[in-house]
């Protein structure tokens, strides 16, 4: 592994290109290069600054359109002010329990069901692996997938974010690839000593297998986060149920009749105005978990494209 | 392990005992085999399982009639309890199922589960047959009593597990049983691995079944019957019906539009990647390439919300042309339906285009140096060796992308389309997904909307494999 490592290493010093004479042309391509990844960098983190900005500027200012680039009158009351937007409260909850339950419990039966199938002795394994594969490359359709989660009464209720969740056969896939590469030995010799399938796996395989269950949990954490799709079609009569991107999703819409309101010149009050700095806010709190965790869990999300371009 | 001595001939007998634990076990999850619905008044959708565990959704419909005094609330209680009774039983005849691929003294533990369990089913449709009754006696036009046909099967299911059990135990015992309990490996590992596959066909391979929504005349709340079934009327429909076919091509052109804008960019990671390792310094690569993928990571409510943020009447533009400009500025961008697609594939590369460069980055930084250096050697300058070195080395992977992007050619997605449409921009953003979606969801066309989507599935997966084919033709390897 280490090894491994140290060749990445030297390769990517390489790979950067030895340092090119100087010339003319070179010069401007660097110029021109460093300009195009400055500029486009400054815009994938600008508007999250100018949300930002917003958030912690004075009101009056922020709805009189003043703040452009700095923030003025700072305060934080908008994030205080939350408290007392209808079901915000239940968003976070839903949203925060079941990015933890949900990414539990899929890591969990990703790993067991990921070592189950590397048991060749098991009664038609390759039938079963592949019946349960073959769920990644067709879907019935979104309006069936609707009518049988309401037949099986997973609409309008908690569970429906999260049992269908548990089996993700992609990442056990994942697993599976790389429990195969975990030398045998180690499964064989624990067998020897009268551990049973259990033990090996909780003793053996699943400290072993850290780095690609971390990998998975970070992306099924943050596609619980994200959540929005099941959310706006299953809980759609339960607003305590909405997570919080269906929640911001709610009041951009009522932000969008707001802007119509004032382009057709009608008459916009107070509360309607300040939609949009509750706006701004639900959607600053619900970036804000991921821009915090994000620079730790780089390397995981870098590993995972990875894994997923050499599968078998 | 001790493993089983018994031999493993086929029984017809156990087969029956465990086909029927089996599907008894499918039909809790069932709603059309609900032997609980005693009444119409109930919800269709209410499955012997949701009626165990959710007391308001069980009496959904039926506020008024409690309030009201009709029917007492306490025959709904003992429905549930029934149910949840039945569900035990039910349990308890799978423990009993599973212990029957044991060895025989397994087997032969096992088979007291089942006979407990049909016998609690049979306590339990017993419940549900009281409460019945209890609504017939309330004999009012607002609760209509009914037996639907689950409560027959039930019946059917708990009186086969019954017998089929008593009469296992009631074989001769002319074989020796085992000093202790044990199973074959292979069928233990099996039982442990069918949860997952029961998950996977509940949630995968029951969908298909709603397919059937397509050959009926049906609307939300109906019933499937011999009297409604339409065969293939909505297929033909949709070509015949003028203002249905002219919708169609228009959404077929939006989503071909932007997925062929999609495909002949998915050069530009490529290209990204290429740019960005040839910067020396590793400080400046790491910033950019961190802040370049965090978009991707916000879903695309966020990015909505970044859009209005900045695009919308009293957005940054218009404020920064207000404030340091001085023009009179109150265009909301959003608001306008030209060039649609142009703007959607923007969106898209602004929030996928970091992170689709990071595997051709790593790639690119796993080709081997003496390639280059050979390169150098030959006097290749930067360029000729991006164009001689690097792209070839990164063809591979672009192929197999490529490959991918064109059997998804269908499948736009739906957050993206659905949260920038408007009435304005409706007809330019409506791909397939999204008109799937507001025929489905939003107007309740479900016969329509299942034929769509059926189409566009199957086309999917030929165009999944067509692409398999390809690859393996061109490169000799397989991509699925």
């Amino acid at each position: 592994m280490s090894e491994n490592e140290k060749k990445i290493k030297k390769v990517r010093h390489t790979a950067s290109g030895p340092r090119y004479k100087s010339s003319v042309g070179d010069k401007v391509f660097m110029t021109v290069n460093i300009t195009f990844f400055v500029v486009f960098t400054f815009l994938c983190i600008f508007p999250f600054y100018y949300l930002f900005i917003n958030t912690i500027s004075d009101n009056d200012l922020v709805n009189r359109g003043v703040i452009t680039l700095l923030p003025k009158g700072i305060h934080i009351k908008n994030y205080l002010a939350l408290q007392n937007v209808s079901d915000f409260g239940n968003s976070i909850l839903v949203t925060v329990s079941r990015t933890i339950l949900g990414t539990a419990l899929m890591v969990l039966a990703s790993g067991f069901a990921g070592y189950l199938t590397t048991k060749r002795k098991m009664w038609h394994r390759s039938m079963w692996y592949r019946f349960l594969v073959i769920t990644m490359y067709f879907n019935a359709g979104l309006v069936p997938w609707y009518l049988n989660m309401l037949g099986l009464g997973l609409t309008n209720n908690y569970w429906g974010y999260i049992i269908p969740g548990i089996v993700a056969p992609y990442n056990i896939i994942l697993v599976k690839t790389y429990i195969e590469s975990i030398p045998a030995e180690l499964e064989e010799s624990a067998t020897i000593d009268g551990a049973s399938n259990m033990q090996v796996f909780t003793r053996i395989i699943l400290p072993l297998s850290k780095p690609i269950l971390a990998t998975i949990a970070v992306f099924g954490a943050v596609g619980n986060w994200n959540s929005f799709q099941d959310s706006l079609i299953l809980m759609a009569n339960s607003p305590n149920l909405y997570t919080l991107q269906h929640r911001l999703y709610v009041y951009l819409n009522s932000s969008s009749n707001l802007a119509n309101v004032m382009q057709s010149g009608g008459q916009v009050t107070a509360a309607m105005l300040n939609t949009k700095v509750i706006q701004y806010t639900i959607s600053m709190v619900t970036i804000i978990p991921i821009m915090l965790v994000y620079p730790f869990m780089q390397r995981y999300f870098e590993e995972g494209i990875m894994l997923g371009a050499v599968k078998g | 392990m001790p493993e089983a001595k018994t031999k493993t001939r086929p029984d017809g007998l156990y087969i029956l005992h465990r086909v029927a634990i089996l599907f008894a076990c499918a039909a809790v999850f069932y709603p059309g085999f609900n032997p609980g619905r005693i009444t119409t008044e109930i919800s269709r959708y209410t499955s012997l399982l949701t009626s165990c565990l959710s007391y308001e959704s069980l009496v959904g419909n039926l506020g008024r009639v409690l309030t009201k005094g009709i029917v007492q609330r306490s025959t709904f209680v003992l429905l549930m309890c029934a149910s949840v009774v039945i569900l035990i039983g039910i349990i308890l005849a799978a423990v009993g199922g599973c212990m029957s691929v044991g060895n025989g003294l397994m087997r032969r533990k096992g088979l007291r589960y089942p006979v407990i369990g049909s016998v609690l089913m049979g306590v339990g449709l017993v419940g549900i047959y009281v409460a019945y009754t209890q609504i017939v006696a309330a004999d009012s036009k607002r609760v209509p009593p009914n037996i639907s046909g689950g409560f027959y099967l039930f019946i059917v299911l708990a009186a086969v597990i019954l017998l089929t059990s008593a009469a296992l135990l009631l074989r001769k015992k002319d074989e020796a049983l085992e000093e202790k309990m044990g199973m074959k490996e292979e069928y233990h590992l099996f039982l442990l691995f069918l949860p997952f596959l029961a998950l996977a066909f509940v949630f995968s391979y029951l969908p298909l079944w709603g397919w059937r929504y397509a050959f009926f005349d049906y609307t939300a709340g109906g019933t499937l019957s011999a009297d409604n079934f339409v065969g293939f009327k909505w297929f033909t429909y949709l070509f015949q019906n003028a203002a249905t076919r002219k919708d169609l091509f228009r959404v077929l052109r939006n989503t071909l539009a932007m997925s062929s804008l999609g495909i002949l960019t998915s050069w530009l990671p490529m290209l990204f990647a290429i740019l960005l390792t040839q910067v020396n310094s590793k400080r400046f690569r790491r910033i950019v390439q961190t802040f370049t993928t965090v978009p991707n990571f916000l879903g695309w409510v966020i990015v909505y919300a970044v859009a209005l943020a900045i695009f919308s009447t009293d957005g940054f533009i218009n404020s920064f042309l207000k404030n340091f400009l001085h023009v009179q500025a109150n265009t909301n961008y959003l608001m306008s339906s030209s060039h649609m697609w142009i703007k959607m594939l923007l969106w898209g590369l602004w929030k996928g285009l970091g992170w689709s460069a990071i595997i051709y980055i790593s790639s690119i930084s796993g080709i081997d140096p003496a390639l280059y250096e050979a390169a150098t050697m030959d006097g290749a300058g930067r360029f000729r060796k991006i164009w001689n070195v690097t792209i070839p080395q990164l063809m591979p992977t672009f192929f197999v992308l490529l490959l991918m992007s064109i059997a998804g050619i269908l499948s736009n997605g739906l957050d993206q389309y659905l949260v920038f449409s408007n009435a304005i921009n409706q007809n330019a953003i409506e791909v397939l997904d999204l008109y799937v979606y507001n025929l489905g969801i939003g107007s309740g066309q479900i016969p329509m909307s299942t034929v769509i989507g059926m189409a566009k599935s199957i086309i999917s997966v030929v165009l999944l494999f067509g692409a398999n084919q390809a690859s393996k033709a061109l490169r000799g390897e397989s991509i699925i």
